[in-house]
């Protein structure tokens, strides 16, 4: 029983940065039609750029996640503009070649900005507690709670400001946008600046936790990747869902039959699922 | 205050729309006649800036807009309600509306002014405010573009076949509206249609375009007449 709860509290932390991340990753993909490899890359540099400011200049973990942010938010809105934007109007494949150039690129950066071996932001909230038998970290259950209020936040800025619904106007038709007067070119950077600036809160909140290292922007990008085929390409609510679902399936198989299997069961839960329900859990029928 | 002037538009390689000039007037009603595929919805498209035009030049109240991008086109007051609609399918009646009045964005009491505007136009927008765009059928999806397209008080209207696909009955109450759009509130009006028994009765003047090219202009009495115009598109 406690390991079961163990598990479950374990799946929902993890879970709680899938869901961010995916989410991130559909919001442009809803926009853009094309999916940004460089994903997990940009929570990756999100990771390295909060240790950056917490080590270089001795802010506080808040202050260096906000910095982090921000700059997050900046390079999203410049990738958007230097990688995408001019291939606007070219065939997909385009588009899909560049980024590979931007994971490429990044990954590169961080090995020689960083170096390959792991890194790792102090803990600012070490402590424990034990509750219904199991032992919770405090910085997992911030995990769990921030990963929370941004789905939140993000819930109420998508469908109660003008601009999270001008994002939904050009998801679903562009070109009927830019004949209401919207500049789709700013909803696509704006919303690309949103997508890498929540990347870079979760591997903020995640990186006391776990180390950081170059590599761990394309295993995360992959899964990323799962969630979203999983929960309906675009799709907000099936990102989330799709998110803390790989992270349960992930702890409790990983808990019960091994961890070494951990990765198997969350493909094996892509290939099954998509079996069933080829659109995905949320996807819509093709037209 | 709208000025086309030789204006030719490619899609791709293929030479769509050929040395076509078009002029219209303040408060004008006009027609743009033509069956499928002579090119009115390359033009609109053109006019509306999701197309450039190879060569010739579009200007609007004296400001060439034919480099101009779309939304920059649309704060002029140009405003198209494209084939196919173009509504956001997954949005309630309510938030394609406001999206509508998307260059007025801030000013709240315009915009209540102008969404009670087309409630009064199109009653049924207002029972089904909060339904889904895409779930409307046919004839209520034209009514909501047509008040989405007035919701950022367009000085001038591009409509583009509003009534394909329509009831007849449904296309004579849609007729009424865009003439009344018209003379009411003082829209410019240019009406695509192959249609031309619709168009001809309510509009002022029309342009005949065919295979790209505008072969015929007049008032709408003497097209009419026109033996060609009643073969092609008339039927009689
Ligand atoms: N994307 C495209 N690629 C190739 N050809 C195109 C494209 N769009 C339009 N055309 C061609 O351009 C011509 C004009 O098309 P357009 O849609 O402007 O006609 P239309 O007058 O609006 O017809 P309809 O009344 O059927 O809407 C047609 O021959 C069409 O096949
Ligand atoms: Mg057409």
């Amino acid at each position: 029983m406690e390991l079961l709860l163990q598990q479950i509290f374990n799946g929902i932390m993890f879970g709680s940065t899938y869901a961010i991340v995916a989410l991130g990753l559909t919001l442009v993909m809803g926009i853009l039609s094309i999916p940004n490899f460089a994903h997990g890359h940009l929570y990756m540099l999100g990771g390295y750029i909060t240790f950056f400011f917490i080590s270089a200049t001795g802010l506080g973990f808040w202050l260096s996640m906000l910095l982090s942010v921000i700059t997050l938010g900046l390079i999203g809105v410049l990738m958007e503009r230097m990688v995408y934007r001019p291939l606007t109007d070219q065939p997909h494949i385009n588009a899909f070649i560049a980024a590979i150039g931007a994971l490429l690129f990044l990954e590169a950066l961080a090995l020689v900005v960083w170096g390959p071996q792991g890194l790792r932001i102090p803990n600012p909230y070490p402590q424990n507690i034990q509750f219904l038998g199991i032992t919770m970290g405090l910085q997992r259950l911030l995990v769990i709670g921030g990963a929370a209020v941004l789905i939140l936040c993000l819930h109420l800025f998508m469908k109660k400001t003008l601009m999270g619904t001008t994002i939904e106007a050009v998801a679903q038709n562009r070109e009927g946008a830019m004949l209401n007067g919207i500049n789709v070119n700013r909803v696509s950077a704006i919303t690309f600046g949103i997508s890498s600036a929540t990347a870079a809160i979760a591997a903020s909140f995640l990186s006391p936790i776990f180390m950081l290292s170059p590599s761990m922007g394309a295993i995360l990008g992959m899964k990323a990747f799962i969630i979203v085929i999983l929960g309906g390409m675009g799709s907000i609510p099936g990102a989330i869902l799709g998110g803390y679902i790989l992270g349960l399936i992930e702890a409790l198989g990983g808990g019960y039959v091994s961890a070494a299997y951990k990765d198997v069961f969350a493909f094996g839960a892509l290939i099954v699922i998509l079996s069933f329900k080829p659109t995905g859990i949320f996807g819509k029928k093709e037209a | 205050m709208f000025k086309l002037k030789q204006v030719h538009t490619n899609i791709g390689a293929l030479q769509i729309i050929q040395d076509v000039s078009i002029e219209i007037e303040k408060g004008e009603f006009v027609a743009l006649l033509g069956s499928n595929g002579a090119g009115k919805t390359t033009l609109f498209r053109t006019i509306a800036g999701v197309l450039k035009p190879k060569s010739g030049s579009v200007e609007f109240n004296g400001v060439p807009i034919h480099r101009l991008p779309v939304h920059k086109i649309v704060e002029l007051g140009l405003v198209l309600c494209p084939q196919g609609r173009q509504l956001f399918p997954q949005l309630s009646v309510q938030k394609n509306l406001l999206l509508g009045a998307f260059p007025l964005r801030g000013d709240k009491k315009r915009i209540q002014k102008n969404l009670d505007r087309v409630f009064a136009l199109f009653p049924i927008l207002k029972e089904r405010v909060n339904q889904q765009a895409g779930t409307f059928s046919g004839g209520e999806q034209q009514m909501l573009a047509i008040g989405r397209a007035l919701m950022g008080e367009p000085k001038m209207l591009l409509l583009d076949e509003p009534s394909v696909g329509l009831a007849p009955l449904i296309v004579k109450h849609i007729g009424d509206i865009i003439a009344n759009i018209n003379h009411e509130m003082d829209t410019t009006v240019f009406l695509s249609e192959q249609n031309a028994n619709m168009a001809l009765n309510i509009t002022q003047r029309g342009y005949v375009l065919e295979s790209g090219r505008c072969v015929l202009s007049g008032q709408c009495s003497d097209l009419k007449k026109d033996e060609k115009v009643r073969k092609a598109y008339i039927g009689a």
